[in-house]
């Protein structure tokens, strides 16, 4: 069973009018195509990682597989569930790292944060302290858990992100640029903690979004690049890179600049 | 059932944990109680009782009456006030997506957003009650507490649905809130906070009664200053009743349907 299988995906986002439009023609529908008929498949255990410029449509891909936006067009299987038809259940498979780490409760501990997003899930008061303990050894923010958010540096906020979304287990891992604004340490750990941790030793699925290409090259089993709302390309970084006769930079820039 | 306990209980902690950090409000909210208090207290000095009052129906008191106005109107102004403002604050730091991608429906989110606020306010409504009482003289004769805890809990039912639907403006509009200005405003003026609606004009008494804060004042007020009898409250308590069947499900339908087209268009988290 494949991890998550896409078929013709599109998404267009209404356009706000400004009060001229709104005056005269307040009924025309107006929008931008984020996403372009997506056909994508990912494979269980493996570090994916989608690759393209800013506003390719890398976060709304990751929203929709979130549950966080609604397709136009298209269906979406996770783990062998319909994403329309099933949401529910397709959360208990998932576990979504937010790019912006503001989404947490600065005055509230690292530990109370996690608290409250473990309640939410649905994890037993009585197995919460442990839970919460194992993910915070998980990234290494053991030491921290009493200490307010707002004291956290850029990089212990995106690893307490990426511990809220570890809670319930998931099999599969969103990440929207997760090593954004990260000091190259920081980043660094984080990139060998989702390729090392999470997919070799704990068989997740980390469906990652990026636009460093050294990251990609790095860390992925399988790159596809998206532009313009679409895939142009896909494959693990041997084949795109024809067995490194290519630079992956060049594989990026073809396909982009051919969208 | 203890999934949800638990759930409805992390929402209460985290709130209070985020106010609780802010003491200094903490305490002026307090403080403000008693401010507000002492002032009507001395301009109820001014109205003195007289034979065939519009105050009356009320015990003939007005200290009590507008006591019982300002203490449960503060109830409207959380719900309406405060589930907007948590629902605003969690799209502008992004905690909104956080919480719905978790596995908790959309009536425990509402209803865990409120608890807190609710909870304080019900406090700080006790809190006007008991300093009224006690430093400031007013009279209280037997409670019909059957009565007052019905109206109050139809009354809260009526104002969170009013606090659903100012939340669903702010879901898909962001700002511009028009059930903040119809049930604040209006609530404040024709509901009989300040004074009974006998004295307003026939033609503009009739939106009076298409106000549940209107039969909520006048429900506690029998149960609380008169001792009115269940029967006597009834009429209220009908009235609330119609109101939270109408609104309460149609808020969370709608709240559903803002939702849809927030994640339709991709605002959540905008601002």
């Amino acid at each position: 069973m494949k991890a998550i299988q896409i078929e013709k995906l599109k998404k267009v986002y209404p356009v706000v009018k400004g009060y001229r439009e709104l005056l005269f023609h307040p009924f025309r529908r107006k929008g931008i195509t984020a996403l372009r008929g997506i056909d994508l498949e990912v494979e269980p255990s493996q570090c994916f990682c989608l690759m393209g410029p800013n506003g390719a449509g890398k976060t709304t891909l990751i929203k929709i597989l979130s549950t966080l936006v609604l397709p136009d067009e298209g269906n979406v299987i996770i783990n062998g569930h319909d994403l329309k038809i099933n949401t529910d259940e397709v959360k208990k498979h998932i576990g979504f790292a937010l790019s912006e780490e503001r989404s947490f409760y600065w005055r509230l501990t690292g530990l109370q944060n996690l608290d409250f997003f473990a309640a939410l899930n649905g994890i037993p008061l009585s197995h919460r302290r442990e839970k919460i303990q194992e993910v915070l050894n998980l990234v290494g923010l053991e030491n921290a858990a009493e200490r307010r958010f707002n004291t956290y540096s850029t990089g212990m906020r995106q690893m307490m992100a990426i511990a809220r979304a570890l809670l319930t287990d998931p099999d599969i891992l969103f990440v929207d640029e997760p090593t954004r604004s990260l000091d190259p340490v920081a980043a660094q750990n984080i990139r060998n903690f989702l390729r090392k941790d999470m997919v070799e030793n704990h068989k997740k699925t980390v469906f990652w979004a990026t636009h460093d290409l050294s990251e990609a090259q790095e860390f992925a089993h399988t790159i596809a690049v998206i532009a313009q709302g679409q895939i142009r390309d896909k494959g693990s970084v041997s084949d795109l890179t024809e067995q490194g006769k290519i630079s992956l930079q060049k594989v990026y820039k073809k396909a982009v600049e051919e969208s | 059932m203890n999934t949800l306990i638990q759930k409805l209980f992390a929402f209460l902690k985290r709130d209070f944990l985020e106010e609780a950090s802010y003491k200094f409000s903490f305490v002026t909210s307090f403080v403000g109680i008693f401010l507000s208090s002492a002032t009507f207290f001395f301009i109820s000095k001014l109205i003195s009782p007289n034979s065939d009052s519009v105050l009356d129906p009320y015990g003939g008191d007005y200290f009590s009456f507008v006591i019982i106005g300002i203490a449960f109107s503060g109830l409207l102004a959380m719900f309406q006030e405060r589930l907007p403002a948590v629902i605003r604050q969690a799209q502008i730091t992004g905690t909104l997506e956080a919480i719905l991608v978790s596995r908790t429906s959309i009536p425990v989110i509402l209803f865990g957003s409120s608890l807190y606020y609710f909870l304080f306010s019900v406090v700080s409504t006790v809190f006007h009650l008991v300093l009224a009482v006690i430093v400031f003289g007013m009279q209280v004769e037997q409670i019909n507490w059957l009565g007052a805890l019905a109206t109050f809990f139809l009354t809260a039912v009526c104002f969170l649905s009013i606090g659903i639907l100012s939340a669903c403006f702010i879901l898909v509009y962001k700002k511009g809130n028009p059930f903040s200005w119809i049930y604040g405003s209006v609530s404040g003026l024709l509901g009989g906070v300040f004074f009974p609606i006998k004295v307003l004009p026939g033609w503009i008494k009739w939106i009076s009664y298409l106000l549940p804060i209107t039969y909520s004042l006048e429900g506690l007020r029998k149960s609380i200053i008169t001792s009115s009898s269940f029967s006597e409250i009834l009429p209220s308590i009908l009235a609330l009743s119609v109101f939270a069947g109408i609104f309460f499900p149609l808020s969370l339908y709608t709240f559903r349907l803002a939702l849809k087209k927030a994640k339709k268009d991709g605002t959540l988290t905008h601002y």
